[in-house]
C-alpha cells in the first residue's frame, strides 16, 4: 500500500506540468481573457449616427449579413494604430458591414478624428455614457467584435489589430 | 481524557460561533462595497474593483449601485457582470459544476485526513 | 569589457560545477580538488554577479541589461540594487545563492567526506540547469547592439528601500532550501537519516524559512505602505507563491524539532525537503513564465517559461522518483494519542499540508480551467479566506498548548491551571465583544490569539526557571515563537476586521474631524525630485488642539516611464495606524480615503519575534 500512495506526488506533478505546457503552447495571454460572449447572440442597442442624430441604427438591422464591430475614442492612441487596417479589411471584404462605436468621447473630438484619419465605417453610432460598450463588455479600447449573419459573435479582440491577427483568425472566419 | 472533553467542547464552541450570523440590514453603501471588493478591476493587476481610481473601476461602481437601487440581489447582479465580463470579473469563484473540485477538494481533504488520523488512533490503542 | 569578464566568468563557473558531476568511476578526485573546483566555481559566479552591479554602478549601456533597467539619474543605491530588479539579474542572483549555499555548506558540515561530495554534486547539479538557463535564455551580460547614451530608466515602484532587499531576501530562503533539497537525496542515496543529519537538516531549514519569513514580511510592509490601498495579503498569486514553501517549510521546521527517532517522520521529513525546494522552483515558473497575471510582473517569454517548467519538472521528478525507490519502507512506529505531542505534530502536519494543497490548488485552477474549456475564471483572495483560513484555525487551537503536551500521555501537567484561564479569559473577550460590535472573526480572531499569548506565558513560568542565559532562552523557544504568532494574530484580527474607513471631500485649508484627532488639509506641494515630480498634500494630525504630526499623502510622477504612483501617507503608533491616500481632484478638492487600522504594528512586531525565536534556534548554546 505504502509504495502506491508515494506515486501520487509523481501522477500530480505530470499532471499539473503537462497543464502548464499546454496551457504556454496554446499561447494563452494572461492579460487578454477569452470573451464572456462569444458564441453568444448579439446585444440589443439602439443608437444614432455620430453625423446625423436623426439617423438610427438598431442591432436587429444587421441580422442576415456579417458585421465587423469596433470600439474607439480620439483619445485613444493604440485606436490610431489599428485604424488603417480597417479601411484594408473594407477592401477585402465590401460586403462585410463595419460599425463603428465613438465610446466615451466628446462627440466632436470624435468627428476630428475621423477627419484626421479618415473614415472605414459603415455607420458610426455613439456611445458617449459607455452604456452599449457595458453590453459587448467592454473594458480597454479598442475592442473589435465580429457578428455572423445569425446575429452570433464569432470573435472578439481586446486591444488593438494587427496584420497577422486579421490574416490568422479574421479571414477565416467568413 | 479530560483534555479530549476539553477540545470536544472547544471545537462545538467554536461550530456554535460559526453559526451566529447577523442579520441587520445593511445600506446600499455597504452592499456596493462588499460586491465590488470581490469585483475584479479588468484594466489594473489584481486590484478590486473598490480599490481601484480607474475610469473602468468607476463606471462598474456606479453600475453596481444602480442595480442594487434597482432592487436586484447580489448574486442577480453578479450574473449581469458575468455575461457581459465573463467569471474572470468574480474573484470568489462561483460554485458551479466547473469549480466542484475548487470548493470541495479542501474539505473533502480534512474529512479524509480526519478519518486517517482517528483510524491511526485507534489502532494505537488496541496495540 | 566589464560585461565580458562577468559572462565568462559565469561560463567557467558553469564548467566547473559541470565537472563536478562526472562520476567518480570515470574521473576520481581527491576530495580536497574537488572542494577546490567547487569553491572555485563558487568565486566565479560571485565575479559574474559583481560585475553586473558594477556594470550598473558605472551606467555601462553598453550592457544590454543595464540599458533596458537603469538610468544615470538613479540613485547610486537603487542602481546597485536595480542588478537584481530585473528577470536576467536576479535568475544570475539565484544561481549565486545556490553555489555560496553548498560553499558555505563545505566550510561548516561535520558531515564525513563521502556524504559531503554527494550533497556538494547535487548542490551543483541544481546550479548547472540554472546556470544553462541564463546561459541560453535569460543572460544579463548581452551586448547593446546600439550605442546608447542613456538608460530607460527603473521601473519606479522598484525605487523603495524595501523593496531593494526583498528579492535578495526572499532568495536566500527560497534557494536554502536548494541545500536542505540536497541534504535530503544525498541521504536517500546513503540510506542513512542519522542523528547528525537531523541537526545539520534543521540547522539550513531553520535558516531558509528564517529569511523567508523576512522576505515575505518584507514583500508585505512595502505592499502596505507603497501599493497604497491599505492591504498587507492580497492572496495575490506571487504572495501564494511565496506562502506555499513558507508553509511547506514551517511544516519541515516543526517536524524537525519535533523527531525523537521516529522513523515514520525521518521519511516525512525528506518527503517535505523535497517539496520545499520544488515549491520554489514552481514558485519562479509561475513568476517567470508569464503565465500569471499579477501586481509581480516580469517580462514573459515562452522559450523561459518552458525551459523553467522542464526544470521544475526534471528537479521535482528527480526528487520524487529518488523517494519513491530509495526510501525503504519505514514501520509505523509513532507513538499517538489525543493528545500527546506526537499527534499533535501529525496533525499540524497534516493541516500544514492541506493548506498548501489547497493554496496551490486556488492558483492554478484557474489555468487549468482555461487550458479544458477557454473560458477563464478568476480564484482570488475570498476563495482562500473561505478555506484557507479555517482549515488553520484548529491548528492555531493547538498552537496554545502543543509544546506542553506530554509525550507518553495525554496528560498536561497543571491542567486545570489552563483551563481557568481560558475561561477567564472567554468570558473577557466575550464582554469586550458584547460592549462593542460583534463579530465572529474578530471574536475568534482575539480569543485564539490572545489564548496562544497566555497559555504560552503560562507554560513558561509552570516549566522553566528564569535564568537570563541563553540556554534559558534556548528551552523556551518554542514559546517564544507562538507568542509571535499570537501577538501576528492580535494585528491581523484588529487591523482588518475593526478597520475603520471615512471617505472625504477635502480642500487646502479645510480640516476633517474623525474620534477624537482632526486631520487639516495644510497644503499642497510640488517637488521636483532627481529623477520625479513629487505631489506631496500634507496633512496635520491634531490631537487635543496639539499638533502631534504630519501626514503626507501623495502622487509621483516619473517622466521617463510616464507612470503616475499614488504614495500614501501614514502614522504609525503602536496602537493605530492613520493611513491616508489621495484619490482625484476636482476643482481644487481632493478626494482623501483615511484608513484608521489598529494595532496594525502587531503584525510586524509578531513577525519580527518569529524571526527572532528562529534566529535563537540556530545559534549554538
Amino acid at each position: 500500500m505504502r509504495k502506491i500512495v508515494l506515486i501520487i506526488p509523481l501522477i500530480l506533478l505530470t499532471t499539473v506540468c503537462l497543464f502548464f505546457l499546454l496551457f504556454i503552447l496554446f499561447e494563452k495571454d494572461p492579460n487578454n481573457p477569452p470573451s464572456a460572449l462569444l458564441n453568444k447572440n448579439l446585444p440589443v442597442f439602439s443608437s444614432a449616427s455620430l453625423y446625423n442624430d436623426k439617423e438610427n441604427l438598431v442591432s436587429d438591422s444587421l441580422k442576415g449579413k456579417y458585421t465587423l464591430i469596433n470600439f474607439f475614442a480620439s483619445w485613444c492612441t493604440p485606436c490610431r494604430a489599428e485604424h488603417h487596417l480597417f479601411f484594408e479589411i473594407k477592401k477585402e471584404k465590401p460586403e462585410l458591414f463595419i460599425l463603428g462605436f465613438s465610446y466615451k468621447d466628446d462627440p466632436n473630438d470624435s468627428k476630428k478624428y475621423l477627419e484626421e484619419e479618415g473614415n472605414p465605417y459603415s455607420f458610426v453610432g455613439i456611445d458617449q455614457d459607455g452604456k452599449i460598450g457595458f453590453e459587448f463588455g467592454v473594458f480597454g479600447l479598442p475592442e473589435t467584435f465580429i457578428i455572423n449573419s445569425d446575429g452570433q459573435i464569432i470573435f472578439k479582440h481586446t486591444g488593438p489589430l494587427t496584420k497577422e491577427i486579421i490574416d490568422n483568425e479574421i479571414t477565416n472566419l467568413f | 481524557m479530560k483534555l479530549q472533553i476539553f477540545f470536544k467542547l472547544l471545537f462545538f464552541l467554536f461550530f456554535l460561533i460559526f453559526s451566529y450570523y447577523s442579520y441587520a440590514s445593511e445600506s446600499v453603501d455597504d452592499k456596493v462595497k462588499q460586491l465590488t471588493l470581490e469585483l475584479r478591476c479588468m484594466t489594473c493587476q489584481n486590484q478590486s474593483v473598490y480599490d481601484s481610481d480607474s475610469d473602468y473601476a468607476k463606471d462598474i461602481k456606479k453600475v453596481v449601485e444602480e442595480k442594487f437601487k434597482q432592487g436586484l440581489s447580489e448574486k442577480e447582479i453578479k450574473d449581469v457582470l458575468t455575461e457581459r465580463y465573463g467569471e474572470y470579473i468574480l474573484f470568489r469563484p462561483y460554485f458551479n459544476s466547473k469549480n466542484l473540485i475548487l470548493w470541495l477538494f479542501p474539505f473533502i481533504l480534512v474529512i479524509a485526513s480526519m478519518f486517517v488520523f482517528l483510524r491511526n488512533l485507534k489502532k494505537n490503542r488496541i496495540e | 569589457m566589464i560585461s565580458l569578464i562577468g559572462f565568462s566568468s559565469l561560463c567557467l563557473s558553469t564548467i566547473f560545477s559541470f565537472v563536478l558531476l562526472i562520476p567518480s568511476s570515470i574521473l576520481h578526485m581527491k576530495i580536497k580538488y574537488f572542494l577546490f573546483i567547487y569553491r572555485s566555481s563558487t568565486l566565479l559566479v560571485c565575479i559574474s554577479f559583481l560585475s553586473l552591479i558594477l556594470a550598473y554602478v558605472t551606467s555601462d549601456f553598453s550592457n544590454f541589461n543595464v540599458f533596458q533597467n537603469s538610468h544615470s539619474d538613479k540613485p547610486l543605491i537603487y542602481k546597485i540594487t536595480g542588478a537584481w530588479g530585473n528577470h536576467e539579474g536576479s535568475i544570475l542572483f539565484w544561481i549565486c545563492m545556490i553555489s555560496i549555499y553548498g560553499f558555505l555548506y563545505s566550510l561548516i558540515s561535520k558531515s564525513i567526506n563521502d556524504f559531503k561530495i554527494i550533497v556538494l554534486k547535487i548542490q551543483s547539479a541544481l546550479f548547472l540547469i540554472f546556470a544553462l538557463f541564463v546561459l541560453f535564455t535569460s543572460n544579463p551580460f548581452l551586448v547593446n547592439s546600439v550605442l546608447v547614451k542613456e538608460g530607460l530608466g527603473l521601473n519606479p515602484i522598484l525605487q523603495d528601500p524595501a523593496l531593494a532587499i526583498h528579492p535578495p531576501v526572499l532568495f536566500l530562503g527560497y534557494v536554502g532550501f536548494s541545500l536542505v533539497f540536497s541534504l535530503a537525496i544525498a541521504s536517500l542515496l546513503r540510506g542513512n537519516q542519522d542523528h547528525d543529519w537531523i541537526k545539520e537538516t534543521r540547522k539550513w531549514s531553520m535558516i531558509s524559512w528564517g529569511f523567508l519569513t523576512t522576505g515575505i514580511a518584507l514583500g508585505s510592509y512595502w505592499a502596505y505602505y507603497e501599493l497604497g490601498w491599505g492591504g498587507w495579503w492580497f492572496w495575490d498569486p506571487v504572495e501564494n507563491i511565496s506562502l506555499m514553501p513558507w508553509i511547506a517549510g514551517l511544516a519541515l521546521v516543526h517536524s524537525l524539532l519535533m523527531i525523537r527517532g521516529e522513523q515514520a517522520i525521518e521519511k516525512w521529513i525528506i518527503f517535505l525537503a523535497i517539496l520545499c525546494f520544488s515549491l520554489s522552483i514552481l514558485g519562479t515558473f509561475l513568476v517567470r513564465s508569464g503565465i500569471l497575471t499579477s501586481v509581480h510582473s516580469f517580462t514573459s517569454d515562452a522559450s523561459r517559461g518552458l525551459f523553467i517548467l522542464l526544470i521544475f519538472f526534471v528537479t521535482t521528478g528527480f526528487g520524487f522518483l529518488v523517494f519513491l525507490i530509495k526510501s525503504p519502507s519505514k514501520k509505523n512506529d509513532l507513538h499517538l494519542l489525543l493528545i500527546n505531542k506526537t499527534s499533535a505534530l501529525l496533525i499540524n502536519n497534516i493541516l500544514m499540508m492541506i493548506a498548501v494543497l489547497t493554496i496551490l490548488l486556488g492558483t492554478i485552477y484557474p489555468i487549468i480551467i482555461e487550458v479544458l474549456t477557454n473560458t477563464r475564471i478568476s480564484v482570488g483572495g475570498p476563495y482562500f479566506n473561505s478555506t484557507v483560513l479555517p482549515i488553520l484555525l484548529p491548528g492555531f487551537l493547538l498552537m496554545s498548548i502543543a509544546p506542553a503536551l506530554s509525550w507518553q500521555t495525554n496528560k498536561v501537567k497543571k491542567f486545570k491551571i489552563y483551563v481557568i484561564c481560558f475561561l477567564v479569559l472567554s468570558s473577557l473577550v466575550v464582554l469586550h465583544s458584547y460592549f462593542t460590535n460583534f463579530n465572529s472573526w474578530g471574536f475568534i480572531g482575539l480569543i485564539l490569539s490572545t489564548w496562544i499569548i497566555i497559555a504560552s506565558i503560562i507554560s513558561i513560568v509552570l516549566r522553566y526557571k528564569f535564568s537570563p542565559t541563553m540556554q534559558y532562552i534556548k528551552s523556551i523557544n518554542s514559546f517564544i515563537a507562538h507568542i509571535g504568532v499570537g501577538v501576528m494574530i492580535i494585528g491581523i484580527t484588529f487591523s482588518s476586521i475593526y478597520q475603520k474607513e471615512y471617505n472625504f471631500n477635502i480642500a487646502v485649508g479645510e480640516e476633517v474631524a474623525i474620534d477624537n484627532q482632526v486631520l487639516k488639509l495644510e497644503k499642497i506641494q510640488i517637488i521636483e525630485e532627481k529623477n520625479y515630480q513629487s505631489l506631496k498634500a500634507n496633512f496635520s494630525l491634531e490631537k487635543k488642539n496639539r499638533i502631534i504630526s504630519y501626514i503626507e499623502p501623495g502622487k509621483n510622477y516619473y517622466p521617463v516611464s510616464k507612470m503616475i504612483t499614488t504614495e500614501a501617507g501614514i502614522y504609525h503608533d503602536w496602537f493605530k495606524d492613520i493611513y491616508i491616500t489621495l484619490g482625484n481632484e476636482n476643482n481644487n478638492i481632493w478626494f482623501i480615503r483615511v484608513y484608521i487600522n489598529p494595532l496594525v504594528s502587531f503584525i510586524w512586531v509578531g513577525v519580527f519575534i518569529m524571526i527572532f525565536s528562529s534566529v535563537i534556534a540556530v545559534i549554538k548554546k
